[in-house]
């Protein structure tokens, strides 16, 4: 139909022309289009004004897309506050952080059950692109691979605002769209995603019969036989045969500079002659003049108990369990694998040991032998750490030791780590799964000969990526034959088994649960996460219940498994610290610090930090304490039902913190600033001074009005007291760490157990527990937020004038051969590093001993008998961070 | 005739103001909720954000309503309606200003400002509909084939009956005192006398804590708790029924803050001044007053909401029963007691 025919006769002759095409314009409808025009107006404005997010957070982003809700940046201003836990009630889904591939199927269940219209932003880096993690494993190279991404929100991660910004995009994007091309009106567009399946990669149902194709042809194996592979050393030896280890060593790392060169000159992509898969292949000609590798001081860690008394420790060992029992290798104790549990428990028992702490458990692929290896400190005499190393099997899936769960359960799911990793079995382990990634995924990530999907060197920058002279940029999906971040074994032949309705990553871990009443009832399994509004990420529990009592739980973790220690392994010393930010992302200076003091400990003199730096160091990493623990306090309270109110009142604080960390280093959450042998910059003029002022006149008075709030109230007091309680020994055999184990009453802080940095000059006390429930960990928290402000007290009034490196900013890092573990006194609890160096320009193991990961082996203990209100709470005390439980 | 005419319009007038409010009280507890949180709260759209609520209303009439496969589909589909209308049908005897004689005169007779006027069971019938409300709750909570919704039924429904009894409990006293249970007669009562609050200050209380369980509010929200079952038994709702949902909840609290009003706080009667009889004036002032007193309740109860923690499952039942229950059964006693003893 024309327009004319819709304009009334009478209008052209009564109506002064002017008029009338004013009003035919702005006023009548007077054609179709205009008509819905105007609908459409309405209709986008409903639209538009009201984006109820799903409550999803992924990782890191996540952070910021809840800072994005508080007073400073208020999303509810666009009437987007209402953050929807069901997706069934949800408008926009904002993908918030690093996608795993673990993650990715609940993602795409989770978009397919939101109800149109819907729209996704793609908020950060990682879930735009893979960002930072996008070599791992087990990273999906961006959401837009599966879902129809609206608007991209760039930055790792984006600031608030920046969301805001992204907000604001997508309104303007439903501004321009139309009920006449609406896709969701029209039947025949498939808006559905098909939910991937977890095989032995995951895999895109939609390409299911191309990627069978591509794997039958065995097309990547090809690819990756002709690149040069990661070095792989052997295991250092027994004390006396030092000089051949030396040789080793620098023999090793010979090949490694010429493998280095081979690939730069030939870009990578030349075919090499081995097509070894097994064999590493830079073993032959040793080109470059052997350089002698510098050792390291051999000490598992800077406190340890010494070379002397390890040496009495040895021999006391030998005369117990007869010769052979322990050797002395760099400074730990190699223990044959069949008498290891006698060991342990010896270890563990006699009164003149009494380690009875398992500070932490890890595992490193040499030559010719799998090392698992434990560091052992005591709560009694705190300061006497000591490693036991054990040694088994190298081939894939060979090793066995035995399982120390007996003597120390806080070794549960470190050793089912192992196992996903490595694919050492222990013997005698009740629940021996895969714990990070899932079962029936093809390989053990964390063996050296384990190539990922995107491999394409052993150290980055991977100048395969770029074209010399030509100014082009390959992307990793372009080198991989799949086109995305995909590996398949060759001989995989199930693929009509493949099922999107299996649940691979839960149905091992089934509670079992005992019957609690005298009434026979149903019980039932509720499945918690991975999303879910307070799992404080995507972690998940699979509850049994009877009725609202638990009687079983089982927590399944690994949806944000970001690859952590094998990008580790590729990155160089220094390319690594902004990783360690995105391990713990409330607490990012703390990483920092323990990071550094882990390569510090190897570099020995090198890295002697002055004191400025000293002063530095702890002031920002009791900020980041104050800061963490705000939050955990307000998500704390916000677990056990008071709605943001008190969580958002703890950001404000934080927020104040945040703006004192961006000042000096550039960013709020991922801060990036320390260096080893000192930090990246020194303070900017005037940050002193506005330190002083937040840390003498604010923080302890906020302190004390959450302490005034919160504390005396009733139904906190009833919430709190008395659930999820560990006691004390409860809370060392399990290897808890931090608040959750000083809450129990152990009188254990790295801080005053380990020192570290200049802690030992400062006087603050650590705070203990007696209960070990829900409210002395939220007691122990705000009470050492007091001690904090002490500390900064001090520090900020002493801290001194004077460099901040020991010499001139390098990036070229010399890191000896050798191995080290640091611990640090982090927020949550002893953040461990264990590094091995073999003396090259990356790390050949680097391993994080996390305490959020650790803190939830005691999870089901204290969950079973608790109500499911509880269970929130009880992980709402833990403090957990996803980024650091998976890695 | 005019009767009927008169009863339609006063019915109409009822939905259509109560229906328009709860959509500005959702505005209303986001705004409280952005002020006790430091924050500024909904304001792109009108005024002062005052448009929220119609963009929220246009957005969820316009979302797909999902009917996942799995639930009972009747049941599903019933259950949000059921929620409203319960919510609805108990202002059918609520007292909205003066009732009788004396009222301001229109056509050939005296306004009610009731819609079923001379209803001496008021109160029953206030109690009779309301504990039908828990049926919305636990036929979403069962049909919705969903853990987190069967935990939310179960909850609710245990709730809603445990404190039914204690509310009960605690109005016999001021029922006692004023010898009725038509509303109208108890609000007349407390004019003469003194408000329910200072005669029945315990009866109040029980009664106030035992409106804030009927309604699922904090700390009370069990049913729903967010942090705990996600959705409660509205997960699996959207769309548009998912919004009855939400209209039906605060239809509760506008229901319960009058019943509140009405049994302690005087009802119509402003404090320090005494209104007279007739007119119009004094009419406008009495149902002013009424509003004014039940929007400060309203504001109340989403006070707390943004300031509390919320009770664990089991202490919920220990405390309607181990304490409310005693307590009022001891209220009513006493009340009594004292009653005979004056009246000799």
């Amino acid at each position: 139909m024309s327009v004319q025919s819709t304009v009334r006769p009478e209008w052209t002759v009564v109506i002064d022309p002017v008029l009338q095409k004013e009003l035919e314009q702005h006023i009548f409808v007077t054609n179709w289009p205009k008509l819905l025009e105007m609908i459409d107006t309405v209709y986008n404005w409903g639209r538009r004004s009201s984006l109820w997010p799903l409550g999803f957070g992924l990782a890191c982003c996540a952070i910021e897309m809840i800072c994005s809700a508080c007073s400073r940046f208020d999303i509810s201003r666009f009437g987007a506050e209402v953050f929807r836990g069901s997706p069934r009630q949800a408008d926009v889904m904002i993908v918030s952080g690093t996608v795993t591939k673990t993650m990715m199927p609940m993602i795409a269940r989770l978009y397919d059950q939101m109800p149109e219209p819907k729209y996704v932003i793609s908020m950060g880096a990682c879930a735009s692109g893979g960002g930072p993690f996008k070599e791992g494993y087990n990273v999906v190279s961006g959401i837009d691979k599966y879902l129809p991404v609206d608007v991209y929100v760039p930055g790792c991660p984006p600031t608030p605002q920046a969301l805001l910004n992204g907000l604001i995009a997508l309104q303007k994007k439903i501004d321009g769209e139309s009920l006449a091309d609406a896709v969701w009106y029209k039947p025949e567009v498939e808006r559905d995603i098909p939910v991937p399946v977890l095989g032995p990669d995951l895999i895109d149902v939609r390409f299911l019969e191309i990627t069978a194709e591509k794997t039958a042809q065995g097309v990547l194996d090809a690819i990756q036989a002709d690149m040069p592979k990661p070095l792989i050393i052997p295991a250092p030896q027994p004390e006396k045969a030092e000089e051949p280890a030396a040789a080793q060593a620098s023999a090793a790392a010979a090949p490694m500079s010429a493998a280095d060169k081979l690939r730069a000159k030939m870009g990578g992509a030349k075919p090499a002659e081995a097509p070894a898969a097994e064999a590493p292949k830079p073993a032959a000609k040793p080109a470059a003049p052997a350089k002698k590798i510098k050792k390291a001081e051999a000490r598992p860690s800077l406190v340890w108990l010494g070379n002397d008394k390890l040496k009495a420790l040895s021999d006391r060992l030998n005369g117990e369990f007869g010769a052979g029992t322990s050797t002395i290798i760099e400074a730990g104790l190699l223990i044959p694998a069949d008498r290891l549990l006698a060991v342990g428990k010896f270890l563990r028992d006699d009164r003149s040991t009494r380690y009875d702490y398992l500070a932490s458990l890890q595992s490193v692929h040499y030559e010719d032998c799998i090392e698992v290896n434990y560091h052992l400190d005591s709560t009694v005499h705190p300061g006497t750490l000591i490693e036991l190393r054990v040694r088994t099997d190298e081939a894939e899936g060979k090793g066995e030791v035995p399982s120390l769960t007996d003597i120390w359960p806080g070794a549960e799911f470190q050793e089912r780590e192992v196992f996903d990793m490595m694919g050492v079995r222990f013997k005698g382990h009740p629940n021996l799964t895969r714990i990070l990634m899932w079962e029936g995924y093809a390989y053990y990530p964390l063996r050296k000969d384990f190539l990922e999907p995107y491999y394409e060197g052993p150290t980055k920058v991977f100048d395969s990526r770029v074209e010399e002279g030509h100014g082009h940029h390959f992307r990793s999906e372009e080198l991989n034959p799949y086109g995305t971040n995909l590996k398949i074994p060759r001989g995989y032949e199930d693929w009509d088994k493949l099922s999107s309705n299996d649940d691979v990553k839960g149905k091992n871990l089934m509670p079992g649960g005992v019957q609690i009443s005298e009434l026979e009832t149903d019980q039932f399994v509720v499945s918690m996460g991975p999303q879910h509004p307070s799992t404080h990420g995507v972690f998940r529990m699979n509850l049994r219940v009877d009725g609202e009592t638990v009687v079983g739980l089982k927590p399944v973790m690994g949806y944000m498994h970001r690859n952590h220690e094998k990008i580790g392994e590729r990155n160089t010393y220094l390319m690594n610290f902004p990783f360690t930010d995105r391990l713990d992302y409330l607490t990012s200076m703390g990483n920092n610090f323990g990071y550094a003091l882990a390569v510090e400990q190897l570099m020995g003199d090198d890295a002697k930090v002055p004191e400025r730096a000293e002063y530095i160091r702890v002031i920002m990493a009791e900020l980041t304490r104050v800061a963490s623990h705000m939050w955990a306090i307000g998500f704390f309270l916000n677990d056990i039902g008071a709605f943001f109110t008190p969580a958002l009142y703890a950001i404000e604080e934080r927020e104040l913190i945040l703006d004192l960390f961006e000042w000096a280093s550039g960013s709020r959450m991922m801060c990036n600033y320390f260096r080893f042998g000192g930090v990246a910059f020194d303070l900017p003029k005037g940050w002193k001074e506005r330190c002083h002022k937040f840390v003498y006149d604010r923080l302890d008075g906020k302190i004390d009005e959450l302490d005034k709030l919160l504390t005396g109230n009733e139904i906190l007091l009833d919430r709190c007291k008395g659930i999820g309680a560990l006691t004390a020994e409860q809370a060392i055999a399990w290897s808890t760490a931090g608040p959750v184990l000083r809450a129990s009453g152990v009188n254990y802080d790295i801080r005053r157990a380990a020192p570290y940095s200049i802690y030992d000059r400062f006087d603050f006390n650590v705070i203990v527990g007696k209960n070990g429930d829900l409210f002395d960990r939220y007691y122990v928290r705000l009470q050492e937020m007091r001690e904090s402000v002490k500390i900064l007290k001090q520090a900020v009034r002493d801290l001194p004038e004077g460099p901040i490196l020991p010499g001139k900013k390098s990036y070229q890092i010399k890191v000896p051969a050798g191995e080290a573990y640091s611990r640090v006194e982090n927020p949550k609890g002893e953040l461990g590093y264990y590094v091995v160096s073999d003396g090259s320009a990356t790390a050949y193991r680097y391993h994080v001993r996390s305490p959020s990961f650790i803190n939830l082996t005691s999870l089901e203990t204290m969950c079973v008998g608790a109500t499911v209100a509880d269970v929130v709470g009880i992980l709402g005390s833990l403090d957990i961070v996803l980024g650091e439980v998976d890695r | 005739m005019l009767e009927i005419i008169g009863l339609i319009i006063k019915i109409s007038i009822v939905v259509g103001v109560t229906q328009g409010a709860v959509a500005y009280l959702i505005l209303v507890e986001r705004k409280i909720a952005a002020f006790s949180q430091d924050r500024i709260g909904p304001n792109r759209v009108g005024p002062l954000g005052l448009l929220q609520p119609i963009v929220d209303g246009v957005k969820m009439f316009l979302k797909e309503d999902v009917t996942p496969n799995y639930v009972n589909k009747p049941i599903f589909i019933l259950a949000p309606f059921l929620s409203i209308v319960t919510a609805m049908i108990g202002f059918a005897v609520v007292p909205f200003g003066p009732v009788g004689p004396n009222g301001p005169g229109l056509f050939d007779g005296p306004i009610q400002f009731q819609i079923a006027p001379g209803i001496d069971i008021g109160l029953l019938y206030i109690f009779a509909v309301g504990s039908l409300a828990v049926y919305g709750v636990i036929l979403a909570g069962y049909s919705s084939n969903n853990k987190y919704s069967f935990l939310g039924g179960l909850r609710s429904s245990a709730q809603i009956i445990s404190y039914e009894i204690p509310m009960g409990l605690s109005v016999l006293g001021i029922v006692l005192l004023a010898s009725s249970l038509d509303l109208n007669t108890i609000i007349q009562w407390q004019d003469k006398n003194a408000w329910g609050i200072f005669v029945q200050p315990l009866g109040f209380f029980i009664f106030l804590i035992c409106a804030f369980a009927e309604t699922n509010r904090l700390p009370f929200d069990l049913p729903e708790s967010e942090q705990e079952l996600v959705g409660g038994f509205h997960t699996e709702y959207s769309s548009m029924k998912f919004g009855m949902f939400f209209l039906g909840e605060y239809l509760h609290v506008i229901t319960v803050s009058f019943l509140v009003v009405i049994l302690y706080l005087g009802g119509w009667d402003p404090p320090f001044v005494s209104l007279g009889d007739s007119g119009w004036l004094m009419a406008i002032l009495k149902v002013g007053t009424l509003i004014t007193k039940v929007l400060a309740m309203i504001v109340f109860v989403m006070w707390i909401r943004w300031t509390l923690p919320r009770f664990r499952y089991d202490r919920l039942m220990e405390l309607a029963w181990k304490r409310m229950i005693p307590l009022a059964i001891g209220n009513t006693v006493v009340t009594a007691l004292i009653l005979q003893l004056i009246r000799r």
